[in-house]
């Protein structure tokens, strides 16, 4: 990550750093090259199984196959992002994956792998709610991807009742 | 894939001139009698106007050149494909989501073909407080009919689907006047498509119009290719500066296969569409001895009321945005709190399922709803009042455009009011539950159950949900230099060989959806463009 990048990510972020202890250095990527590096994967499967709880299949191997889905759908749709759009989506999962800033800005104490889906939903439901812009972007970020694309796929429209585009 | 007859591609057969990404790098050095930035509204009906003048013309399109084979109705191809910023540009506090063309033909390709006039208070307000003398119904009239008979603007006759039906039927019940919506449409096969490219080309949008017939007379396209900066001397603009894009809009890595292009035209044409003109122009270091680039920048800011119906309403399918009222708009004045349209938009999936709130269970019944939903927009008029100045473009450090638009107390009171009307209309049309789109709102059951929850909803960006498609102003016409960034007939205040043609000339918001304002305004200019180069008197149609 580039510092002058850094500085755009504003105050709050800035104490995540801090309490961070660290560098730049420390933090992992969030994508890679525009693509989901393994720190935006573990963020987006985790957000993934908080946030369409109830529309992923019960079964495990089902439901794996279908957040294994949703991650390749999401990269898809960071790779089509402009590069300032990448640079910030980029940091938001890195910042995200990070420990303390797991901790500060989704208020979630577990790691995204072992967190429950209630857990990490409500985290989400205090980024969503909170005070700090800079959550509430986080939320709508991670809510707004998420959901457009597991529902981008044709696989997924039976839930919606949507029958797909006519034929001409 | 469509297996219609395409237009665009038995034009490149016929030996049309366009380059960019798989139709090959555009040469380096170009000269013309004048270069256009975009490709759509504005510039196509400039273009067209421009080549049958007998005049070189070059256009220059950021997007890609994508025509009926390849529109096959998915939105995860449409958005990222022809869609600034993959169908998420954002103001700068991520509180508005922006849909905006990026494309040949740009948001001509993806609107969903509403067609109004400007409306008379609107043209009377410009007249009043920037000196538009000239801007009036009367004075534009021949000029909108033209564009009306190129483009086949007529009133929708088939029946509204259900979806644009329920805001009659509601609003009738309530006593308030609702009407059609003319669209620029030949032969529609009523499919819903239009937001993801008419896979049957019976749009007209400036794909199958203006460019076809600019580049039938020999106009040059390049494709994938961003105007980067003017290059200015002594009151004029010397040169533009292109470089090619990558489909995700970042800049080409320049080698053998890709090269920088530089166009020499005695004028320029810019149609970039607001936010990307006033931006191109701040890269260039335009004079701007008023301050004015880039500011009152409008959205319409629209906020939306989502309802569930017993019966279905398929808001997919049919004709979209075929009726809507403009009874909050006329109801007050145009300068007194902020009014509102209402519209009935189409749902598709990802645009469904990432504007339903929340998550887990409640998320999901609000998706299985999907059927019998009924959305409802407002866009609101802004730009007519102190406390609605609109938002300012700005450059990233890479030089790409931010909108900092700030929601005022002022704006956000509009938005209450139109979540409330919408509701209302909602419940009279027979609505099982509606849900205001707002983080802290539930699904109501009852108008004074939704009434007395919305009137205490606190109304803050991003709490309350915000779209936008309708990006205006930024380089305004104004009746003088301290008004206004270019000339009632389209000329740059500080640059004689500029001239401005797209919708970030309109001094305030329109108060309509804009495509018809900016063709009708911009054929009038474009008249005046080709009567000064040429001498020649030429009509659109």
């Amino acid at each position: 990550m580039k510092r002058r990048s850094l500085l755009r990510l504003g105050v709050a972020s800035a104490v995540v750093l801090a309490v961070a202890g660290g560098t730049a250095a420390l933090l992992q990527s969030g994508l890679n090259q525009g693509r989901l590096g393994p720190a935006g994967r573990e963020v987006f499967r985790a957000v993934g199984r908080a946030i369409l709880d109830a529309s992923l299949p019960t079964d495990p191997a089902a439901r794996g196959v279908a957040l294994d889905g949703l991650l390749d759908r999401v990269d898809d749709l960071a790779a089509a992002l402009p590069p300032h759009a990448q640079d910030e989506l980029s940091q938001l999962l890195s910042v995200l994956a990070s420990v303390p800033g797991r901790r500060v800005m989704a208020g979630l104490s577990e790691g995204w792998a072992l967190a429950s889906e209630i857990s990490i939903q409500q985290a989400l439901q205090g980024m969503r709610l909170s005070r700090l812009a800079l959550r509430q972007q986080a939320y709508a970020a991670l809510h707004d991807i998420t959901a457009a694309a597991y529902f981008s796929d044709e696989s997924t429209w039976v839930q919606l009742g949507y029958p797909g585009a006519p034929a001409i | 894939m469509s297996q219609r007859p395409d237009p665009i591609r038995e034009g490149l057969k016929r030996g049309w001139k366009v380059s960019g990404g798989s139709l090959g790098p555009a040469p380096e050095r170009l000269f013309c009698d004048v270069a256009i930035v975009g490709s759509g509204a504005g510039a196509g009906i400039s273009a067209e106007l421009l080549a049958r003048a007998g005049l070189k013309v070059v256009m220059i399109e950021e997007g890609p050149l994508k025509s009926s084979t390849d529109f096959n109705q998915k939105e995860s191809e449409a958005y990222p494909q022809l869609y600034q910023e993959s169908a998420a540009r954002k103001t700068e506090d991520k509180a508005i989501n922006i849909l905006q063309g990026r494309c040949v033909g740009g948001s001509t390709t993806v609107n969903w073909t509403s067609s109004f006039r400007t409306p008379d208070a609107t043209l009377a307000f410009w007249r009043d407080r920037f000196g538009l003398t000239d801007y009036s119904s009367e004075a534009l009239g021949p000029y909108f009919l033209q564009a009306e008979t190129r483009l086949n603007i007529l009133p929708w006759l088939t029946a509204p689907n259900e979806n644009n039906d329920l805001l009659r039927r509601g609003a009738a019940k309530l006593g308030i006047p609702a009407a059609a919506i003319a669209r620029n449409v030949k032969g529609c096969w009523n499919l819903g498509s239009c937001g993801m490219g008419c896979p049957t080309n019976a749009k007209q949008s400036m794909l199958v119009t203006t460019i076809p017939a600019a580049l039938d007379l020999g106009a040059q396209l390049l494709t994938e290719m961003r105007a980067d900066k003017f290059e200015i001397a002594n009151g004029k603009i010397s040169a533009l500066h292109c470089r090619p894009v990558m489909p995700n809009g970042a800049l080409a890595h320049l080698g053998t296969a890709q090269t920088a292009t530089k166009i020499v035209a005695k004028h320029y044409v810019l149609a970039g569409g607001a936010i990307n003109s006033p931006a191109l122009l701040l890269r260039s270091q335009a004079p701007d001895p008023h301050a004015l680039l880039g500011t009152r920048t409008f959205l319409h800011p629209v906020v939306m009321s989502s309802a569930v119906f017993e019966q279905p309403v398929h808001a997919w399918s049919g004709a979209p945005q075929t009726i809507y009222t403009d009874h909050f708009l006329d109801t007050q004045a145009i300068d007194g709190p902020i009014g509102y349209k209402l519209e009935a938009p189409p749902l598709h999936p990802v645009i469904f399922a990432s504007t339903v709130p929340g998550f887990g269970q409640s998320q999901k019944d609000l998706l299985q709803s999907f059927p019998n939903n009924h959305t409802l927009l407002a866009l609101l008029r802004d730009g007519f009042h102190d406390e609605s100045r609109g938002g300012k473009v700005k450059l990233r450090s890479d030089g790409s455009p931010a909108l900092d638009y700030p929601l005022t107390d002022y704006v956000m009171d509009g938005a209450r009011r139109a979540l409330l009307s919408m509701m209302e209309i909602q419940f009279a049309a027979g609505a099982r539950q509606v849900l205001p789109l707002h983080e802290m709102a539930q699904p109501y059951t009852t108008w004074g159950q939704a009434r007395d929850a919305v009137s205490v909803l606190p109304m803050k960006p991003r709490l309350t949900k915000f779209v936008s498609a309708h990006v205006m102003g930024g380089c305004a016409l104004g009746g003088d230099e301290k008004l206004g960034v270019i000339r009632p007939d389209g000329v740059h205040w500080q640059l004689e060989n500029l001239s401005v043609h797209d919708g970030s000339i309109f001094p305030t918001s329109i108060g309509a959806n804009p495509q018809l304002s900016i063709y009708g305004t911009v054929n009038r200019i474009a008249q005046d463009l080709v009567k000064r180069l040429t001498g020649r008197e030429l009509v659109l149609a």
